[in-house]
């Protein structure tokens, strides 16, 4: 076999990534349970405790947990190198998971007071991102791919850093007074790295890698996914300069608008790797993807939102900010990783247990490693979580809001269910028999 | 391969053989995903050489897909050396999917 380049040869081991799929499941409970018990704070304002706790959990823990092990695995695939270091992954994952654990907790317990546990907590999420960081830098830096898709995922990692330190900078500001600025206004410019720039740039590279591969889409005008890294990248350093210098002036919102029409760009790209796919049936992780979509139009309508309210109707700021930020955390990002996981970890544990089987033996599918009925089921129940959880912070109602956590607890635990059935797959393979044939 | 008029009876045998590969991610064929792109045989040195692509670089279960291949082939041409071999050029598009592999993916 000749074979120069190929991405199995340069997988890291099954080990580095499964428990960072493991974790992040438990995380997505986890935060599902909180939304319950969190509901009537989410009522009250965009940025008390407990609301803060679950989007740590929800970012650290559920989105950036299963985006470290994901990219351990990618990057061989988008780049066609091996991993810089598996060492340096495993140093994130035990980080990660001790800082994320300890800046949920504090943050439960006592708003943005400066404790000694979120001081800690902070300090391992800040190793946890330089040995990402590093290990992706250093394997970008062997690449000769040079995609538009690969600056995404190399600029989202600049952004990474940058919103780690400006977090622990927030921290660190309360204690020693460096400027004196509020915490709430330098936390918009932590939350706009974190999520812009962070996992905006980060998915849309990612994303325009995986959907037109499985969608067997080719021939697709790459001039909308450059267009949107020059919008999201400028509107972002416009939106933290004018965030930071600016921070209670309304005009200061127009950053929005160039980073609305880069999202809108980057939808554009994937809707016509739709429009143009050879797979017309969908399968379970491609209908959650495309599900992710749609509620990431609802995004981009309640992003714009959040530019005109802030003017008209001032009362209702925090509501739509809420609501804006539900939709991308639990809606848009969550339901595409619901389905990427689909795509991805059935066949990190069947390349595991199956690869040098084939031919030899009968062996199943990656599809067959998990339950596609629990799958279609919490496909179901995750339309009604999201968009009920939305009406509920649109409306501010405490029980909408709770009925939307129960979904998605139902969610969070049926996904596990498949998850872990995946992860815990034992090896099925009987020698095969060869069919007649005649020579 | 959408013409495989000029192979052998047992060129043809090989490509049916070959057609029991399926690409894990599509659970289609990977003769009909048109991935296959020759398959020759010399009897002289007992050598069977095949040449095939991958409908995405990067394609995370490619060499899986291409031991299936040898090991598939092998098993049957036991004399034989069986050398499988990737290449880019050209590139696959979906011209290269059969009528079979296009109703197969639905």
């Amino acid at each position: 076999m000749s074979a120069a380049g190929l991405s199995t040869k340069n997988a890291p081991s099954p080990m580095v990534v499964l428990p960072h799929y493991a974790l992040g499941t438990i995380a997505f409970i986890i935060a599902s349970v909180l939304l319950f018990f969190a509901a009537g704070d989410l009522t009250a304002s965009h940025i008390g405790p407990r609301v803060l706790s679950i989007v740590h959990i929800l970012i650290l823990g559920w989105v950036s947990m299963i985006i470290f092990g994901a990219l351990y695995q990618l990057i061989p695939v988008v780049m066609e190198i091996k991993l810089y270091s598996e060492g340096l992954a495993y140093a994130s994952l035990v980080t990660l998971a001790i800082g994320t654990i300890m800046m949920a907790w504090g943050f439960w317990e006592s708003y943005i007071a400066p404790t000694v546990i979120k001081h800690i907590g902070g300090t391992f999420l800040i190793l946890s991102m330089l040995f990402f960081v590093y290990n992706v830098l250093m394997s970008a830096k062997k690449t000769t791919n040079k995609t538009i898709e690969n600056k995404f995922i190399v600029t989202s990692a600049f952004w990474l850093l940058a919103t780690v330190l400006f977090g622990i900078f927030i921290l660190f500001n309360v204690s020693y007074g460096w400027t004196n600025k509020s915490s709430i206004d330098l936390l918009k410019v932590h939350a706009l790295m974190g999520i812009v720039g962070w996992f905006m740039l980060l998915i849309i590279g990612v994303a325009s890698t995986l959907m037109p591969m499985f969608f067997i889409a080719h021939q697709l005008n790459k001039k909308y996914l450059e267009r949107s890294y020059i919008l999201v990248n400028v509107g972002l350093v416009a939106g933290i300069l004018l965030l930071y210098f600016f921070p209670n002036t309304s005009w200061a919102s127009i950053f929005g608008l160039p980073i609305l029409i880069g999202m809108g760009m980057f939808f554009k790209y994937n809707l016509s790797a739709y429009k143009k796919r050879l797979r017309k049936k969908l399968d379970i992780g491609m209908k959650l993807s495309v599900l992710a979509f749609i509620v990431f139009v609802a995004s981009i309508i309640l992003g714009i939102s959040t530019l005109i309210v802030s003017d008209i109707y001032p009362e209702f700021n925090s509501r739509v900010y809420l609501a804006f930020g539900a939709s991308l955390l639990f809606g848009f990002f969550t339901i595409l990783i619901l389905g990427q996981m689909y795509k991805t970890l059935p066949f990190i544990v069947w390349l595991q247990k199956y690869q040098d089987k084939v031919g030899k033996f009968t062996i199943p599918l990656p599809s067959d490693l998990y339950s596609e009925k629990i799958a279609d089921a919490h496909y179901y129940t995750v339309i009604p979580a999201i968009f009920t959880l939305i009406l509920g912070l649109l409306i501010s109602q405490e029980i909408v809001i709770q009925i939307a956590a129960i979904f998605f607890v139902i969610t969070s635990l049926l996904y596990a269910y498949n998850t872990f059935m995946i992860i815990l797959h034992k090896e099925n393979a009987t020698p095969l028999k060869k069919p007649e044939f005649k020579k | 391969m959408r013409d495989t008029s000029n192979l052998s009876k047992e060129e043809n045998n090989i490509l049916q053989i070959i057609k029991t590969v399926i690409d894990p991610e599509v659970a289609v064929n990977i003769v009909d995903l048109g991935l296959i792109y020759n398959v020759t045989l010399y009897e002289e040195n007992k050598h069977i050489h095949i040449l095939m692509t991958l409908s995405a670089r990067g394609c995370p279960v490619g060499d899986t897909i291409m031991q299936h291949v040898e090991v598939a082939v092998k098993s049957f041409w036991t004399d034989y050396e069986v050398e499988v071999e990737l290449t880019w050029e050209p590139q696959w598009n979906p011209e290269m999917i059969t009528d079979e592999g296009k109703a197969a993916l639905g």
